[in-house]
């Protein structure tokens, strides 16, 4: 055809090579959008590694004034290393909760057809994120008053388990419907015990469904203020969330230096937990079989 | 080893469908037992009630002369192998096939022996270290086997373990099926719904519809002599020819031809009576020149079957289908004339669908009669 009309050949060269021009346009385009969007979400964590190894820290990201005496005057703070304690304390305390109630649950409602099921879940669901929520505050705190829970890691534990669990159940009953009930058919034939379907098949293939539970309410527990806040009194037993809200100077000025060496040490824990969950159960899945 | 008796075998579903209806049931020790049918016919949930994995609502299924019927599945020696295999995928092949020895309590060396035994006898030896996800849909059939015989169980029960095999796998695991039941010789039900399974593999079968069993007998009487319309119409990989006939003066007019009625079946037709003759296109001849007792009519589409060639001719405004050999295809338009092997026509009631005259003893009626030999693999 092109040989046929040399002209239509011309014409249809130089359209081609705009059209290469206007793609490499559009791709440079695209990738200086995204450079400003990364490098918009990058700054804040650039700043959280640069800024506590700054003397004089401002809000400004720059190279800093290279120092490790942050470190020090944070942890001259008398509650800086037991909040972090305490946060662990109440993230594994609730995480243990919240597996320990959602997982059975999350089994049973999936391989028991109960009439109401369904919405069972989603009323559940609901309601469970107006129980952690600003809006059920004052009952919550009421009912802890009443139980005498107040100022107690029990209470604050209850309180945050009570909020994760319908989630964590929701979300882990779809890993236990993605077992085929035939692995437990099987097993159930060659004699294997409720206890030991549940040991050697639903649990080792349920175990990184488990594992986004634990490092979901982990996070959860880890970043929530409002509930320690409210129901913890002494300063010793608050978490590391609630202690970052006292780093003030005399002045009454927010203490950038405390704040981000703290805030960097406060942000350790759940990327190391991370990463060891990553590497010792990994988010990977082994899927359906099929011939 | 053991016989599998069942006795007025009901199950209704919560919501009131009656999968099994009163059935009864006798499979013998050591026989390979087919429940075929189309699907929601009852044969899994039959499978499962046998299993214990669905209790039955009433009736009574005894394995062995033990009554099980209210048995836990762990307690049935019943071994089952599911049609997506059910291997567990967390574990290795090894430790797959080592798991109900596990269960059992059996020593570690023991149970490594014995895998490694079944598994050696399997050819799946080298794939002991894998998990399930890393093998082919026939490797992994074999590992569901190998962990079902290293169980030993006293039945085995297989629900449909070839239909998730391409096709030409699951002739090969056939066959493979068929000697590994043959030498261990333990009792297996075996669920299906292809027909040419069930006559390839079973040494007696049942066809089900709707929670019944419509025939019950060998895989060759099956094929030959088909109870009743809808196991006529379910078995045979060409459907079989169901043309509607009428008796006049001791013959059948069949759309203007007149064929002679069935010896057996003589004494069972009033004249002026309409009935459904029954001929399979494997058991019709074809012929170019006139036959007395013959089809007469138009070849009208030729359907090339391998070995032979299916034939549609067309008799009055019915369509007849014969299998020919090769060598003597007609041509389409030819005008041909087609001949029913009398010992192999059957006439059906219209109402009921049920064979007209007392069932003939048929050859090969007994247990372990080779499967019919000319039935053309699917």
């Amino acid at each position: 055809m092109r040989a046929a009309d040399p002209a239509g050949a011309l014409r249809g060269e130089r359209s081609e090579s705009a059209l290469v021009m206007l793609r490499l346009v559009r791709r440079v385009g695209f990738y200086v959008f995204i450079v400003f969007v990364g490098a918009f979400f990058a700054l804040p964590m650039v700043w959280l590694v640069l800024a506590p190894f700054d003397a004089h820290p401002t809000l400004n990201t720059a190279l800093p004034d290279f120092t490790l005496g942050n470190f020090g005057d944070v942890l001259k703070d008398p509650y800086a290393l037991t909040s972090l304690g305490d946060s662990i304390l109440l993230a594994v305390g609730t995480m243990l909760l919240v597996v320990v109630l959602a997982a059975p649950a999350a089994y049973a409602l999936s391989r028991i057809r109960l009439p109401g099921r369904d919405l069972l879940l989603y009323l559940l669901l609901l309601f469970s994120s107006i129980v952690t929520g600003t809006a059920a505050m004052v009952p919550l705190f009421l009912l802890i008053f009443d139980l005498g829970l107040t100022d107690t890691h029990l209470g604050v534990v209850l309180v945050l388990a009570g909020g994760l669990v319908p989630a964590g159940i929701f979300i882990l009953k779809d890993f236990v419907d993605s077992i085929p009930t035939s692995y437990e058919e099987s097993a159930r034939l060659f004699g294997a015990s409720s206890f030991q379907i549940l040991r050697d098949i639903v649990l080792p293939y349920a175990r990184p469904g488990l594992a986004v539970i634990a490092v979901w309410v982990m996070v959860n527990v880890w970043g929530n203020f409002l509930i320690p806040f409210i129901l913890l009194r002494t300063p010793s037993s608050q978490p590391a969330a609630v202690v970052i809200y006292n780093f003030y100077t005399e002045g009454g000025q927010a203490d950038l230096r405390l704040i981000s060496t703290f805030g960097l040490l406060y942000s350790i824990p759940v990327v190391v937990m991370y990463l060891f969950v990553n590497r010792r159960y990994g988010f990977r899945f082994y899927g359906g079989l099929k011939g | 080893m053991a016989d599998v008796e069942i006795r007025g075998l009901t199950k209704v579903f919560p919501g009131g469908v009656r999968a099994l209806d009163a059935l009864d049931l006798h499979i013998n020790d050591g026989e390979f037992f087919a429940l075929l049918g189309p699907s929601g016919c009852g044969k899994t949930t039959l499978l499962r009630t046998i299993a214990g994995l669905e209790g039955a609502t009433s009736g009574k299924i005894l394995i062995g002369g033990r009554d099980v019927t209210g048995l836990p599945p762990g307690a049935r020696d019943v071994g089952m192998v599911f049609q997506d295999y059910a291997l567990y995928p967390h574990m290795t092949v090894a430790d797959n096939i080592a798991y109900p020895l596990k269960i059992r309590k059996v020593a570690k060396d023991e149970r490594r022996r014995t895998a490694e035994s079944v598994g050696g006898s399997l050819q799946i030896g080298a794939l002991f270290e894998r998990r399930p996800g890393q093998l082919s849909g026939g490797q992994q059939q074999r590992v569901a086997l190998a962990r079902v015989i290293a169980y030993r169980p006293r039945v085995f029960l297989f629900d449909e373990p070839l239909s998730n095999l391409d096709a030409r796998l699951r002739l090969e695991a056939r066959t493979f099926l068929k000697q590994l039941q043959t030498e261990l010789g333990i009792t297996t039900i075996y669920v299906t719904h292809d027909q040419s399974e069930a006559l390839a593999m079973a040494d007696r079968m049942a066809v089900m519809e709707k929670g019944q069993i419509r025939q019950l007998d060998t895989p060759t009487a099956c094929f030959r002599r088909s109870a009743n319309l809808f196991v006529a119409g379910f078995i045979g990989s060409t459907p079989m020819n169901l043309l509607p006939a009428r008796i006049l003066d001791g013959e059948l007019d069949v759309a203007g031809c007149r064929l002679p009625i069935p010896e057996d079946a003589r004494a069972n037709v009033s004249p002026g009576e309409t009935v459904i003759l029954g001929a399979r296109p494997e058991y019709m001849s074809l012929s170019r020149t006139e036959v007395p007792g013959a089809l007469n009519g138009t070849v009208r589409i030729l359907e090339n079957l391998g070995v032979d060639t299916l034939v549609t001719v067309e008799v009055g405004d019915l369509h007849v289908r014969a299998t020919v050999p090769d060598e003597s295809v007609p041509t389409p338009g030819d005008r041909v004339w087609l001949t029913a092997d009398p010992r192999h026509v059957l006439l059906y009631r219209q109402d009921d669908g049920e064979q007209v005259g007392a069932p003939r003893a048929a050859e090969g009626t007994s247990p372990g009669a080779p499967p019919v030999a000319n039935t053309p693999a699917r």
